[in-house]
This record gives C-alpha cells, structure tokens and sequence, in this order.
C-alpha cells in the first residue's frame, strides 16, 4: 500500500518538476555558498565608505521607477481599457513596442540627446545659430536620467498584466460602482484598482527585479548602488566572494518584498470573472478635452518610450550608413533567431510540464520549489552566468571526474550551455506565465475528464491546451524580446564568432562609438517590433 | 537528409571550431580594427583566428573556470593592472619571444605578457579659465592643490584607467603621500564624477569645468568627426596638455597581450603577437584607435600630429606598468575612503 502511495507520488510528472527545480536553483546554491569561504578588507572598505549610499541609492532608483513605470503603466491600461477616444485602438498595441528597446539603448540614446553638444544641442543650434546652448539643455543624467531609461524601457510589463486584468474585469463590477453612487474615481480607487491587484503587482515585481539587478544603465548614467558594489568587490577587489554574498542580500530584499506582497494580498479576497460576463464591458466614449488628454497622455508615453529612441538611432544610421552596411545581417540575424527558437522552446515545454506537475501532484514542496526559480530574474546576469561557471567547473573537477568527457566545453562556451543559462534566467517568466493561465482553470474541470475516461495527455491536448494558448503566446512574445535583447549572458556564455544584434551594439557602445552602435541597435528593435506585432494581433483578436 | 540535419545541429551545438591550424583569442578590445588584422593576419599565415569579445573580468573568470579545458590561447586587454593581475593567476606561460624582447620596450611588458599599443592618460583644458602660469609645468600631483578647486571633473573611481594612474602614483611618491592627494584632488572636483572620458571633455568645453584628465584616443575620436561636427568644434575649444615634462613624464597605459599557460595552440598565439608588432599592424591600430604604437618609428597619425598630441613628449618609462596591478586595489581602496565616486 505505501508503495503504491510512493510510486503514486513519485511519477514522472514529479520527478521532473524536481529536476527543473534543482537545475534553475544553481545560481542561488552558488551563490549561497560564498557564506563559507572568506572576504577580502573590501568589504571593510565598503562599510566604512559607500555602503549606506549604495543601499540608498539602490532604494531611490527602485522607488523612483516603481512610481513612474505605475503611473504611465496603470495609467495607459486604465484609459484603453475602459474608455473609447481618439488613437486608443492604435496605443493598445503600439505602447507594447517600448518591450522591444533595452534599457542600456535607452540609455544610449537619452544620453547622446541631452550630454554637452549631443543632439539637442545641434537642433538649437540649427534653430538659433551659435551660442553656449548646453546651458539651457537640461542633464538627464545621474539618478534621474537612470530612473527614466529604466522606467520607459520596462514599463511595458505593468501596463500588459494590468491591462489583461483589467480587459476581464466585469461589467458588473463597474456597475456596482454605479449603483453604490461612486464617482468615477472613487470607483477607480475603491474597486477596479483592487481588484486588479495581483496582475499589477506581477508586473511591478518584475520591474523591481530587473531594476535592482541592473547594472548597464546606473553604470552608463553613473549611479552607484548595490550593483556597483557586488561590480566593484568582484572587478577591482577580484574578491567574487564577496559580490556573491552582496547578490545573495540583494535577493533575499526582493524575496522579502515578494513575501510582504503575499502575505497582506492573502487578506483580500478576489473576484475571479466568469465567462460569460466578458463580453459585456461597454467602453465610455470620451469627447472634448477628456478625449485630447487620454491621447496626449498616451502619445507622450509612446514617443518618449518608442518614437524617441528609433528616432536617434534612426538618425545615426541615416548620419552613419557604413556601420548598417558593414553588419552580417544574415550571419546576426540567424544567431539570434536560433537563440530565441531553441530557448522558447524549452522554456515553454518545461513550463508546461512543471506547472502540469504541479497540478496532477498537487504537491507543497514541488510548489515552495519553483518560486525559488525567480532567483534567476532577480539576480545580475553577469553573476548569474558566473555562478553557473562556477558550478559546472566545480561539478567537473570535484565530482565527475570523468577523463574521457569533456564536461565543460559541453556546457560552456556553447550554443547549447548559452541557452541552458537563459533557460535558468528566464524560467521563472515562462513558468509565471503558464501559471497565470493555469489559475484560470478549475480543478473540477479536470475531473470531470478524468471521469469522462481521457487520460492525462489527452486532458492536457483537449482541455488545458485551449485555455492556455493565449497565456503562452504572450510568454513567447515576452521571451524572445527578452533574449534578443538579453547582453551580459550572451557575452560570457557565447562561443567563438559568435555574435548577436546585443553584442554587436554593446562592442561599439564599449568603444564609444553609439553612433555605430545605432545600426544593430535598430535591427534589434525592428525584430522585437516584428515579435510584438505579428504575436500581438493574435493575442488581440483572442481577446475580442 | 534528416541524418545530415542531425548532424549539422549537432556540430552548431557542441562542436566549437573544428580547423586545427587555428588560434583562440579572448578580448576585452573591441574594436573592428583588431578584427581586419585578425583577417589580415589569417590570409597571410593560414592559421584562422576565433575571437570572443566581452568584458574583462567575466572573460578572465571564465578562462579560469575552463582551467585546462579552456580553448583560450591568447588574452588581450586594454589595462596594464588587469594584465599583472591575471598574470599574478599564474594564467600565462613566458611566452615572450627574442622578437617581442627587440620591439617592446622593457617597461611595457613582463616576463609572461607584453604591450601591444600604448595609451596615454593627459591634461585637457579650457585655455580662456587657466592661466598660462598654472598650466605652466603642471604634474599630476599639482591637482590637488587648493587654486583647482571646483574646477575639476572625472571620471568614477571604478574607472580602470583611473586605478591605474592612481596606482602609478603610489608606485612613484608612496602611500601616505598619494593618500593625501587624492583627498585633495577629490575636494576639487567641480560635479560627482559620472559618464566616460569624452564626456569629461565636453564638460570642459562647455564650461562645467576647467580642467579634466582623459585618455587622448577620446579627444581624437571627437577631432576626427566621428562624433559629429558639433562634437568636433568642442574638441576644438579644450587644449591638450602633457604633465610631469620636467620629471618622469606622462603617464602611460597599455593594451597588451599574453598567451595562455593552457594554450594548445601557443606557436600560432606567438605569431599572432608578433603579427601585431610588425609596423602595418602598429601603423594599422593607430590610424584606427588613435592609440600610440608600442614599436619605434611609426609616424603618427596625421590628426595627431596637427593636434599637438605626437609622439613628442615625454613619456613615463620609470614606471614599469607592470606594477600598476600591485597597487590598483590600494589606489581604489584610497579613492573610495577620499569619497571618489
């Protein structure tokens, strides 16, 4: 009888969720380790200078682009979502394509508009002839111009979930609001707001990870924070020990924040929305000046997040053509294409079998397991990569030992080990995703095939695949911009000759040459673009 | 059909190179220049050259991992500390040949790695706000006087180029004596210290600040119009000065290159070093990167010449760079104590 019990739970489904988990909990065992080996007087050093700015520095950026990602992300989902006016049709997809520029381009192109004698000065002095104009040009740089490029490259996370969330909130809830006598934006505040809650949450932990963990953007404005620090302690202190344990802290801050989250969202009860009240959201048509505001709002968010950059890079390349002509675009454009191919597909193969896993399992522990796997978000990609290093050298040398196998040049180094790291880095985007979709379906409905006689595979094929198809669509548009734009992975992890759009950017950015790195850069974006439009339609049609 | 696919998916995915005359080169160079020598290079010897460009550190970190597994057989890189630390890994194996000894200069190289270009770390200046007098004979170690205050900018002390030259102070005066310069130089900076060397330039040029100390192939860069004709008139408004004339002289740095003490291919990693000593390399990387040649008798670029950056000057040779990997964390650890963004 226990046998029969342990042969139950230990099947295939399990044993493979577990094998996931411990592949995408590599990083963080690395990384934990470092409590057991010593430091260098860094991190003295680092106590007694810079420390407590670093912190502080790190908490600003985070509570900076937390504010403005919410206002431009909630704000353009609520006004698509709920109201009818001029150009709303056209922002629904189009505030999408801010997905498709990296915050380090962003970068780039803030800082060669506004830097003395950039491209704002050339325009005034093209308007008002010679003359010290960098006076009046205002210095997006520092903190602020940190804040920005973040905010407006990764926005796009808040306003998707929230604007899914809040295309499935009822009609009736908005009439309830009504009936209650709210006004509109007690109605916004007391109840479409809450009741969107987990989607616009998601979205903002996903924008507090990549914030915390970046490190292209504060290094390029300046900014020190904690990722300057774990910089700092592993390149000019070579002490890695110490930027892994500063990892680790970084971490366990953004577990907290999660856990914080969870436990004061358990308290509220939500509103699951059935499916027959989808259909009956009417749109509240705007006219006058609500209308002009709704598009002014939207259109300055599209031009500063999408227009501006492809504008400056655009005119680099006009002003530059040689650096287009030059690009192996067949040779690049293959590289990343077999990238995002073979890693999508992984992802969302694994994500599938995991959260199915979880679901025939039912199992806690396989559940505790896989939100470990947002570590790999979470953390900087450069120490990620380095801890996955790290690890398959010591397997090799400590446990292996295997003589005629060349482990590491198996896992390092390879097309094959580049997209093992990705698939550690961004396991938690797909398996988050598919989850998401999941929830949406009742366990009943399983059972209820089960009785019917359809075995586990068919109950996936007929039932589940149906109702997740809109989930994995967005997953896949989310995964491939994010690898086509993914840099400090693809850089350690890549083989000989191996470069993509990312690389080849940064190679010239790293040489100060942006004006050459604007050429990569736009085909970077086009790609991306072509990703969210030709996906984007699909998921837009499902909606309707 | 479908065997043949197998197995060109299986080569794209494992199999790295499978040429056998054949040399590995990992770079934190990244410029399009190195990879028209590397083609060069291949054309004449036959040996093909497979390149990996990225970041120093993460580069350094993953050749050690691979251990003796690593394809690595050549390391190049543009900061002499970084080379002396990885060198201090005993990571390299003596790999300098009777031909490298006659063309590099024995302060530009170790017993295990040697320059391959030299770059030099200056003075630039807004003449209408520095008097000649204060320019007049100007060495590093003046900067931190009390008349330079607010009126400084440079860049971050995670700077390499920075570590280097504070490093290259301690070698020269000492701990005690550089300890209190920088706190002096720090307190005359004019804004944080942020963005790269061109931006301190233009700083200057656009008068939030006087005085700044930057890599010259970045002046050069903006001189040539690559950067635009705005950028160029800019340039044109800062001076270029070399400190420290009536002493050691300027302050130098280099790109430089070691072969791999793991090397499987070190013959061809010799050749490709001694491939970029020749004079077309060496004339090659200066018209290319603005750098100066590490060999004798190459002319400069003619932008360089007219722009009063030749090779005229004294250069630093007291100081062999080879010590500035000894005391990089020292001159961080004081520029972080100094408060040295």
């Amino acid at each position: 009888m226990e046998i029969e019990l342990l042969e139950k739970r230990i099947n295939i489904w399990y044993l493979s969720s577990l094998i996931i988990s411990i592949i995408v909990a590599i990083p963080v065992v690395v990384i934990s380790s470092s409590f057991f080996e010593n430091t260098s007087e860094y991190s003295i050093i680092l106590r007694e200078t810079f420390l407590l700015d670093y912190i502080f520095n790190s908490l600003i950026l985070l509570i900076g682009v937390l504010s403005l990602t919410s206002v431009i992300g909630i704000g353009c989902a609520y006004l698509i979502s709920f109201y009818d006016f001029t150009g709303a049709n056209f922002f629904k997809w189009a505030l999408i394509l801010s997905f498709a520029i990296p915050a380090y381009i962003y970068s780039y192109s803030l800082s060669a508009f506004f830097e003395n004698y950039g491209t704002a000065y050339s325009i005034l002095r093209g308007i008002f002839g010679e003359g010290n104009h960098n006076l009046y040009i205002p210095k997006l740089d520092g903190m602020l111009g940190a804040i920005i490029a973040i905010s407006f490259s990764i926005f796009g996370y808040v306003y998707v979930l929230t604007r899914v969330s809040f295309h499935y909130q009822s009609q009736n809830l908005i009439d309830l609001g009504k009936n209650l006598g709210f006004s509109k934006k007690k109605t916004f505040l007391k109840i479409i707001l809450p009741a969107a809650r987990p989607s616009i949450v998601a979205g903002l932990s996903l924008v507090a990870m990549e914030t915390l963990s970046d490190f292209g953007s504060v290094s390029f404005f300046g900014v020190s924070t904690l990722t300057t620090g774990i910089y700092n302690a592993w390149i000019a202190f070579d002490d890695l020990t110490l930027a892994n344990r500063l990892s680790f802290y970084l971490l366990i801050f953004i577990f907290g924040l999660l856990i914080l989250e969870n436990i004061s969202r358990q308290k509220a009860q939500y509103h699951s929305p059935s499916k027959d009240s989808l259909k009956t959201k009417n749109k509240i048509k705007l006219y006058g000046y609500k209308s002009a505001f709704a598009f002014i709002f939207c259109f300055l968010v599209f031009f500063i997040s999408f227009i501006f950059p492809v504008v400056q890079m655009g005119y680099w390349t006009y002003l530059f053509p040689k650096y287009l002509f030059e690009l192996n675009l067949i040779n690049l454009l293959s590289n990343t294409l077999i990238l995002v191919f073979f890693s999508c597909s992984l992802l969302i193969a694994f994500g599938i079998l995991s959260n199915y896993g979880n679901r025939i399992t039912k199992s806690k522990f396989l559940q505790i397991l896989t939100t470990f796997s947002i570590s790999g978000y979470a953390m900087p990609g450069i120490i990620l990569a380095v801890a996955y290093i790290t690890f398959i050298s010591y397997l090799d040398e400590n446990l292996l030992q295997l003589k005629n196998y060349n482990i590491k040049s198996l896992f390092i180094g390879s097309i094959f080990g580049l997209i093992l790291v990705y698939f550690i880095r961004f396991y938690s985007l797909a398996n988050n995703g598919i989850k998401a979709g999941y929830l949406k379906i009742n366990y009943s409905i399983d059972e209820s095939a089960y009785l019917l006689g359809y075995s586990k595979i068919k109950t996936f094929n007929k039932i589940h695949l149906p109702y997740l198809k809109n989930s994995i669509f967005l997953v896949i548009i989310l995964l491939s911009i994010e690898i086509v734009k993914e840099l400090p992975i693809t850089l350690i992890m890549r083989p000989f000759n191996f470069d993509t759009f990312a690389t080849t950017a940064y190679a010239y950015a790293s040489q100060d040459l942006l004006e050459a790195a604007a050429a990569p850069a736009i085909m970077l974006i086009l790609i991306s673009s072509a990703f969210i439009l030709i996906t984007s339609k699909l998921i837009l049609k499902d909606q309707q | 059909m479908k065997k043949l696919l197998v197995i060109y998916c299986f080569l794209y995915f494992f199999a790295n190179s499978i040429f056998a005359n054949e040399v590995n080169v990992f770079t934190s160079r990244h410029y399009d220049s190195d990879v028209q020598l590397y083609e060069k290079f291949t054309s004449i010897t036959g040996i093909k050259v497979n390149v990996i460009s990225g970041e120093d550190a993460a580069l350094e970190k993953r050749m050690i991992e691979e251990g003796n597994d690593s394809k690595a057989d050549l390391y190049i890189t543009a900061d002499a500390g970084r080379l002396g630390l990885f060198d201090k890994k005993d990571m390299f194996q003596n790999s300098i040949s009777t031909i490298i000894k006659s063309k590099v200069p024995e302060n530009f190289r170790s017993e295990n790695w040697t320059a391959i270009a030299k770059r030099a770390r200056i003075i630039f200046y807004a003449k209408e706000r520095v008097s000649k007098d204060e320019i007049k004979n100007l060495r590093y170690e003046d900067l931190s006087k009390p008349n330079w205050k607010n009126r400084i900018t440079i860049r971050q002390s995670n700077s390499v180029y920075n570590q280097s030259l504070v490093a290259s102070l301690i070698s020269n005066n000492g701990i005690v004596k550089t300890e209190e310069w920088v706190k002096g130089f720090v307190n005359n900076f004019a804004r944080d210290p942020q963005d790269n060397d061109r931006a301190q330039i233009l700083a200057v040029a656009s008068g939030e600040a006087d005085i700044t100390i930057a890599n010259t192939y970045y002046y050069a860069l903006m001189l040539s119009g690559q950067k635009g004709k705005d950028q160029q008139e800019a340039a044109k408004k800062v001076t270029p000065f070399f400190p420290n004339q009536n002493d050691r002289g300027t302050h130098m740095n280099v790109s430089g290159a070691g072969v791999l003490k793991t090397s499987k291919n070190s013959e061809n990693a010799i050749k490709l070093i001694e491939f970029l000593l020749t004079k077309e390399s060496q004339e090659h990387i200066i018209n290319n990167t603005f750098e100066y040649p590490i060999i004798e008798n190459i002319e400069p670029n003619e932008l360089i010449k007219n722009s009063n950056l030749g090779n005229n000057f004294r250069q630093d040779l007291e100081t062999p760079v080879k010590e500035y990997s000894i005391y990089q964390a020292e001159a961080l650890k004081l520029m972080l104590k100094a408060g040295w963004k």
